[in-house]
C-alpha cells in the first residue's frame, strides 16, 4: 500500500486543523510569561514577566547566566514543563495569534514537533539510547504523519543527509552512542526539524561541542533557516555566538528580560549595567596584559532574590533607588527595551 | 625560544607518551587496543611564565597534565622539574615534588569534599604533608589564605554547598597555595562558571601569579581566555602538540593549519566582524584508538599532500622565528586558511 507522506495522519490534522492562525499576527508572541517552582525550599519564580516577539526568518537570541530562567521560557511555550514542581502561572505565547497556554493538550501535541520544534544542550540525554537513531527520526513521520515504515524510512534518510551526516544510509542504523558529539546534534536537529516547523528553539545547542564542532553546526543551522524561513529562537549564554548570527537579543537576568535591541545595538552600546558587564567580562586581544573586568559576586540565588532591581548588589551604577524599587523594562525608543532606572546613563558609559 | 628565557626551565617535558590499553574480557583480559592519548609531546615551562595548552577534548591536554603529577603511570618519556625527573623519583621524592606542583580542577563541585569545612579543606594539605604547614596558627594561615583568594575569612566553617561555583573554585586555589608550591596546573578552571564570573577567576590567578611568582599550566579549550593570560601557547591535536609559540606568534602569525582553523571557528563578539572570515572545518576529530598515519590532522586538512599520510612532521622551528610548527607545508600567511576543502566529512 501506498500513501503519500504529506498526508498527515488523522491524529495531526484534526489537532492543528481545527485551529484559526491570525495571518496577520506575529509567528511567536510570549507576553507576560509568569513561570514558578514550587519547591519544598520555597516558590521560585524562574519567569517574572517575559514578553518577547519572533518573526518569520528572524533569529533571535535569549542570553543569560545559569539560572536566569532562559530555558524555562522556552520550556513554557513548548509545554514541556514538569508539573508539579513546575507551574506556568500567567501570561501567553500566541503562534500566530492562537494562544498555546489555552489549548487542551491534545491539541498542544499537534503543534510540538510539527509547528515548533526544540533541540537541546546535550543530544546524548536527549536521544534514546536504545533506539536506533534513524528509527527515532523517522518515528516523527509515522507518529505525526502516519507514514509506513519504508517511506519513514526514506524520509529520515534524506533528512540525515540534509543534516549533512555522511553516509546518511548507513548511519540509519547507527546507535546514539556511535555518533560522534557533533554528529549526535545533527541527528537532533534532523528530527527537529522532521516536519517543517515555523519556530525552531535552540537550547545551547553548541555549548557541549568543541570549538571547531560548534561551528559547523551553527553554520549548519543558519543554512537551514535561510532555507526553510523559520524563526528562530537561540538560547546561549556566549556572547560570542550571538553577536555570530543573531538579528535580535534579549538578555534575561533572574527571572526577567533586562534589556532587548538588535544585536548590533547591544553590542555598540548596552542600556542596562548588566549587559555592559557581560560585554566588559570577555577577554578581548586588546585586554592582554591589563585586568579583566568582571561583574562583582555572583548570580542570585532565586529563592532570596534582593529587593528592588535584582542586579543591584553587583552593581557599579546602583543608587539608594535601586535597592526599593524593581524598575519596569522601559521603552527607550529605537525599539529598544531596558529595565534599569538609569539606562540614560549607562548609554552614555557604555558609547 | 632561549634567548627570551635567561633562567632554566622550571618544568621540562621531553617525549612524554601515555597510552591505555583497550581490554576486552570478562575473566581473562587481553589488550584490543591502544588509546594514544599522549603520543609524544615536548614543552618547558619558566619560572613565573603561564604556558595555555589548548586543544578539542580527546587531545590529550588534561592526560598530560595528569601524568606530570603521576597520577597517572607514563608510558614514555620524562618530566624534568628543575632537573630531576618525575617519572624516576622514589616516594618520598615525590611527596615532595607534589608540595611544588599542585592542581586546581575544573569542577569546583566535585573537587571539595561536601562533608569537610572551608578550613578542612583548605588545611588538608598540611595533614598529608606533616611539618609542612604552620606550627601554631594553622586557622590564622587559613584566614589569611581565604583573604588572598578573595574569599571572607568568617566564612571559614562553611561548607562547600553554601557557596557559589566561582567561590568554590577560589577554595580550590587557595587549597592549592597551601603548601607554597612553585607550579599549579590549572585544569579547565573557569570552564564550569558563569560568563560574569570566570573573569573574576582568571584576574585572581593573575594577581596571584604576580604576588607569589608562581609558574602556570594553564589547560583550557577557550581560546580567548587562554590568550588572556598566557606568555606561551602549545597547541594539541590527537596527543601531539602541533605548534607551540608566544601568544603572539600562536594567534596573529598562526603557521600550522589546524592553529589557524582553530581560531577561525572562536567566534567573535563583535557583531560588525561576524561571519567574515570563518573556516569551517569538516569533519570530527579522528579517534586516538585509531589515528591516521602520518600527520594525524591530514584528514581534515585542506594542504594535505601524500607526505603527510606517510611521515609525522615534527615539531621544529621552520621560520627561524623561535615558532615551532609541525607541518610540511606551514604558511604564516593566514590567508592560506580561506580556501579550506568542501570535501565531504571524513570520521
Amino acid at each position: 500500500m501506498k500513501r503519500v507522506v504529506t498526508d498527515a495522519g488523522p491524529a495531526a490534522r484534526e489537532s492543528v486543523e481545527g485551529v484559526d492562525f491570525d495571518p496577520n499576527a506575529p509567528l511567536l508572541e510570549v507576553t507576560d510569561l509568569h513561570v514558578e517552582f514550587r519547591t519544598r525550599a520555597g516558590v521560585v519564580k524562574a519567569n517574572d514577566g517575559v514578553s518577547y516577539q519572533l518573526g518569520k526568518g528572524e533569529t533571535m537570541a535569549i542570553v543569560g547566566e545559569s539560572g536566569s530562567g532562559k530555558t524555562v521560557s522556552a520550556q513554557a511555550v513548548m509545554g514541556i514543563i514538569d508539573t508539579p514542581p513546575g507551574y506556568v502561572t500567567n501570561g501567553s505565547a500566541r503562534f500566530r495569534g492562537v494562544d498555546l497556554f489555552q489549548l487542551p493538550e491534545s491539541e498542544r501535541r499537534g503543534f510540538r514537533g510539527e509547528k515548533m520544534a526544540m533541540i537541546f544542550q546535550d543530544a546524548l540525554s536527549a536521544l534514546n539510547p536504545v533506539f536506533r537513531v534513524g528509527w527515532q527520526i523517522a518515528e516523527m513521520y509515522r507518529q505525526h504523519r502516519g507514514a509506513s515504515k519504508s517511506e519513514a524510512r526514506q524520509k529520515s534518510i534524506e533528512l540525515l543527509d540534509r543534516v549533512k551526516i555522511p553516509g546518511a544510509k548507513e548511519r540509519f542504523d547507527s546507535y546514539p552512542h556511535e555518533f560522534s558529539g557533533g554528529m549526535r546534534q545533527r541527528a537532533m536537529i534532523a528530527m527537529a526539524l522532521a516536519l517543517d516547523p515555523e519556530v525552531l528553539i535552540a537550547d545551547e545547542p553548541t555549548t557541549a561541542l568543541d570549538v571547531t564542532v560548534q561551528a559547523q553546526i551553527m553554520k549548519l543551522l543558519a543554512d537551514l533557516q535561510a532555507e526553510t524561513g523559520m524563526g528562530m529562537i537561540l538560547i546561549t549564554h556566549d556572547l560570542a555566538v550571538v553577536a555570530e548570527v543573531t538579528d535580535r537579543a534579549a538578555v534575561m537576568y533572574a527571572g526577567r528580560i533586562v534589556e532587548e535591541g538588535t544585536t548590533r545595538q547591544l553590542f555598540k552600546g548596552p542600556l542596562h549595567p548588566y549587559t555592559l558587564g557581560l560585554m566588559n567580562s570577555i577577554a578581548t586581544p586588546e585586554q592582554k596584559g591589563t585586568s579583566l573586568i568582571p561583574i562583582p559576586g555572583s548570580p542570585p540565588d532565586l529563592l532570596h532574590l534582593p529587593t528592588g532591581c535584582p542586579f543591584h548588589p553587583r552593581c557599579i551604577y546602583a543608587q539608594a533607588v535601586c535597592a526599593e524599587v524593581r524598575p519596569p523594562l522601559r521603552d527607550l525608543g529605537d525599539h529598544r527595551t531596558s529595565a534599569c532606572h538609569f539606562a540614560e546613563e549607562v548609554a552614555e558609559v557604555g558609547r | 625560544m632561549a634567548a627570551d628565557h635567561v633562567a632554566e626551565p622550571l618544568l621540562k617535558v621531553e617525549g612524554l607518551v601515555k597510552h591505555f590499553p583497550i581490554l576486552q574480557g570478562i575473566l581473562f583480559k587481553r589488550q584490543v587496543g591502544t588509546i594514544k592519548a599522549v603520543d609524544g609531546v615536548n614543552f618547558e615551562l619558566y619560572p613565573r611564565e603561564t604556558l595555555g595548552l589548548v586543544g578539542e577534548s580527546g587531545c590529550g591536554k588534561s592526560t598530560v597534565a595528569k601524568t606530570i603529577l603521576r597520577l597517572e603511570q607514563p608510558t614514555a618519556g620524562a618530566a624534568y622539574f628543575e632537573g630531576r625527573n618525575i617519572f624516576e623519583m622514589d616516594k618520598r621524592e615525590m611527596r615532595r615534588l607534589r608540595r611544588e606542583i599542585q592542581i586546581i580542577f575544573q569542577d569546583p563541585y566535585s573537587s571539595l569534599n561536601p562533608r569537610m569545612t572551608v578550613a578542612d579543606i583548605v588545611a588538608e594539605p598540611w595533614e598529608i604533608h606533616k611539618g609542612e604547614g604552620p606550627k601554631n596558627q594553622q586557622r590564622q594561615r587559613v584566614e589569611n589564605l581565604l583573604e588572598l583568594v578573595g574569599l571572607n575569612p568568617d566564612h571559614i566553617n562553611r561548607f562547600p554547598h553554601q557557596f557559589s561555583g566561582g567561590q568554590r573554585q577560589r577554595i580550590g586555589v587557595a587549597r592549592a597555595l597551601a603548601l607554597n608550591p612553585k607550579v599549579i596546573i590549572c585544569d579547565e578552571p573557569v570552564s564550569a562558571l558563569d560568563v560574569s564570573v570566570q573573569a573574576q577567576v582568571v584576574n585572581l590567578l593573575e594577581a596571584l601569579q604576580d604576588e607569589l611568582n608562581l609558574a602556570y599550566v594553564f589547560i583550557a579549550h577557550d581560546l580567548s581566555i587562554v590568550r588572556h593570560i598566557s606568555d606561551r601557547v602549545a597547541v594539541m591535536y590527537l596527543g601531539r602538540v602541533v605548534e607551540t609559540g608566544t601568544e603572539h606568534d600562536i594567534y596573529d602569525i598562526p603557521t600550522h593549519p589546524y592553529t589557524q582553523a582553530l581560531l577561525a571557528a572562536v567566534p567573535v563578539p563583535n557583531p560588525d566582524r561576524a561571519g567574515t572570515k570563518r573556516v569551517i572545518l569538516e569533519g570530527d576529530v579522528p579517534s586516538p584508538a585509531n589515528p591516521p598515519s602520518g600527520c594525524s590532522f591530514r584528514t581534515r586538512c585542506w594542504k594535505a599532500q601524500d607526505i603527510c599520510a606517510q611521515e609525522v612532521p615534527e615539531l621544529v622551528d621552520r621560520f627561524d622565528h623561535g615558532h615551532p610548527s609541525a607541518c610540511y607545508f606551514a604558511d604564516t600567511k593566514v590567508g592560506a586558511v580561506v580556501g579550506a576543502s568542501d570535501e565531504a566529512e571524513t570520521e
